[in-house]
């Protein structure tokens, strides 16, 4: 193609311009591009979306060495603990979004699925549902449920009345935390304090540490990966998913189920979503609060896109993304930076990172 | 009864003019091919820098608006350059930007300590003598003045988009980029200037939440309604009149929620705060029941257009 181009570019000459005589920016389709060139591109937009991080966070009063100190306390084994707690539910989330990405559906519900995730599974606890023994197990079950049910709702819009999922799964997040308070301030509250949370769970309904500092919910979050893996690599729906996302029509024709995949598929996002609500109220919180969801969203949108959804990559991203979180965390405690600084860092990351692919498709020539 | 009434629809164009600027604005934009998912993110960035700057100049509140717009027009810059020069796939682009101004206004509000300080806000502004006409007076002719310029830039909007050149080009452009591009039209800077006036008005809508309607920043005070402004705009099919009847009637839909209080009837707080949420699914609902045709939607929205690229 560009040798072609090449030679047919004296025959068919334009006409001279003053932009002739001073060059001109060019820019030619890539047919292909070596691995190891696009894993530059990568890196380097991936290198200069942290260095834009790290001089907003000098510009807001950290210095960078602060930073660093920060982030060497944050890999410390006391401090990995809470790391590989808060992976668990990004992992969740990120393996949420994958899927949902993966039949091309914008799950950007993930909030509002984590809340009814947690909601199921604080009523299996309130109403008492169950012998101990299987109660762990029953909350799960439940959240995941919740989870699936509440991303179902914009799935029914969207094929029985094309609504734009983008909005549907945004304003049901509002909609999901609304009925949260709803709970909080009223018929779930615990009596005994003023605050807006549930009375705690019992001892049998936390997730607890299994040794090595290592919570439970990390086994559940593994688990999800290995089924995820599964499911997309190994099964026929997941066969069936790439299937659809390369050609919906042909698809069709060939008689792929495409309905019932995509419904399928989304309920699996959503159930992972769903089972991170849940390990967030079992394990950190103890008990249903206001913000066990806050700020999942684009972390799951960020994991995905990163990890190109696969489940095996969203493991590694999301321990990552967990490391951010917990040195954004640090920072509020003990420099009052806001933890929304940890959702422009994720934004700018997947700027930087999606801003690479125009180079990995696009040649830049100067052309005189 | 007559009072409730009056007092509702008096609130009524408060609630609306956010709604109909953040639409107007994204029609303007999305009229180019843009698929804009900002709203929300710019209207953070407009509230805060209206916010701040009645804080740190006491002024009039005029520049404070002044001073949103193009704070979000610049912010808007960077979307425009990760669509139109660099390609990205608009959504994520868009919801980066969102995100990226809901972390940045967080950090800037809590840093320079902008929280729940009291704003002095804008006088309504009285046409007499119709605002001595009873009731219909207090409804229509004792409004702030950002209500009656919303009524303009509607006019301005359409004028601009419909009757003049700049705005033929700027539809062009969105109907079919490589067309417009072969007729000699420059798709870049048609959609980066689409994008960045329509921002303007983004901005504009997030200022007079924090500064005129709120009188206070709060961190993400926007709560949504830069979502509600997208669903808006395919309610209204890229059109401008149907976008102002839509955002009149979230206007009215959430002014009726502290006024139910108000009137002592007793209803579940937090379920009501749902119901401009909800109202948008059913408002997008029923655009999805209804037959497609007559939408003016742009015939290329959310395509990054390459001229070297075959389609």
């Amino acid at each position: 193609m560009d040798d072609l181009s090449r030679q047919a570019g004296p025959l068919i000459s334009p006409a001279p311009s003053a932009s002739r005589r001073l060059g001109r920016l060019n820019l030619d389709v890539r047919q292909d591009l070596a691995p190891w060139k696009q894993a530059v591109f990568v890196g380097a937009s991936l290198m200069s979306g942290l260095a834009i991080s790290i001089a907003i966070l000098a510009l807001a009063g950290i210095a960078p060495l602060t930073l660093a100190s920060e982030l060497a306390g944050v890999l410390t084994t006391e401090n990995l603990r809470g790391v590989l707690i808060q992976a668990a539910p990004l992992i969740l989330v990120g393996l949420s979004a994958s899927l949902a990405f993966r039949i091309g559906f914008w799950n950007l519900g993930i909030e509002g699925q984590m809340v009814f995730g947690g909601i199921f599974a604080a009523a299996i606890s309130i109403y008492d549902v169950g012998p101990p023994t299987t109660r762990l197990l029953l909350m799960g079950a439940a959240a995941a449920l919740g989870g699936a049910l509440w991303v179902l709702l914009p799935v029914f819009l969207k094929i029985r009345f094309r609504v734009n999922e983008i909005i549907a799964t945004l304003l049901l997040n509002y909609v999901a935390m609304y009925f949260l308070f709803h709970l909080l301030y009223g018929a779930w509250q615990d009596s005994k304090t003023a605050f807006p949370q549930s009375s705690p769970f019992r001892p049998f309904e936390r997730l607890t540490d299994i040794g090595y500092g290592v919570n439970s919910g990390l086994v559940i979050a593994i688990a999800g990966v290995l089924a995820a893996g599964w499911l997309i690599h190994l099964s026929r729906i997941g066969f069936y998913t790439r299937f659809i996302s390369a050609n919906p029509r042909m698809a069709k024709i060939v008689g792929v189920p495409v309905q019932a995949t995509t419904v399928w598929i989304i309920a699996a996002s959503g159930a992972c979503a769903g089972l991170a609500g849940f390990v967030n109220v079992a394990s950190q919180e103890g008990r249903l609060t206001q913000s066990y969801a806050n700020g999942y969203v684009f972390s799951g949108v960020l994991i995905a896109f990163l990890s190109r959804n696969d489940p095996i990559v969203v493991a590694i991203v999301g321990f990552l993304i967990a490391v951010l979180f917990i040195t954004g965390q640090t920072l509020q405690v003990f420099y009052q930076i806001p933890f929304t600084m940890v959702q422009m860092i994720e934004a700018i990351i997947v700027m930087a990172v999606a801003s690479s692919e125009f180079l990995i498709r696009h040649r830049i020539r100067w052309i005189r | 009864m007559i009072d409730f009434l009056v007092n509702w629809l008096a609130n009524a164009p408060v609630t609306a003019v956010p709604y109909a600027l953040a639409a107007l604005g994204l029609i303007v934009a999305e009229r180019s091919g843009v698929l804009n998912l900002t709203a929300e993110g710019l209207m953070l960035i407009g509230a805060l820098a209206g916010a701040g700057t009645s804080l740190l100049f006491v002024g009039h509140p005029a520049v404070a608006l002044l001073v949103a717009m193009a704070a979000a027009s610049i912010v808007s810059l960077l979307f425009a350059a990760l669509v139109v020069v660099l390609r990205i796939n608009q959504v994520i682009a868009g919801l980066s930007v969102v995100f990226f101004c809901q972390g940045l206004t967080g950090l800037i509000g809590t840093l320079a300590k902008w929280q729940n300080k009291q704003l002095t806000g804008l006088a309504p502004l009285k046409i007499w003598p119709l605002s001595e006409i009873p009731d219909i007076g207090r409804i229509f002719f004792m409004q702030d003045p950002v209500v009656y310029l919303t009524i303009l830039i509607f006019f301005a909007v359409n004028f601009l988009l419909f009757k003049t050149m700049l705005g033929l080009r700027i539809r062009a452009v969105g109907e079919n980029p490589a067309a417009a591009d072969a007729a000699g039209i420059s798709v870049a800077l048609h959609r980066i200037l689409a994008i960045v006036a329509g921002s303007s008005l983004i901005g504009l809508a997030g200022g007079y939440i924090s500064v005129v309607s709120v009188k206070l920043w709060v961190t993400g005070m926007t709560g949504g309604r830069g979502w509600i402004a997208v669903a808006l705009v395919v309610f209204a099919r890229w059109a401008p009149r149907p976008a102002l009847a839509g955002a009149l009637l979230f206007g009215c839909i959430e002014a009726l929620i502290p006024h139910i209080a108000a009137a002592g009837i007793r209803v579940p707080q937090y379920l009501m705060l749902m119901t401009p949420y909800l109202a948008t699914i059913a408002v997008m609902i029923w655009v999805g029941a209804k037959d497609a045709r007559g939408s003016q939607e742009p015939g290329a929205l959310g395509q990054p257009h390459v001229r070297e690229e075959r389609r």
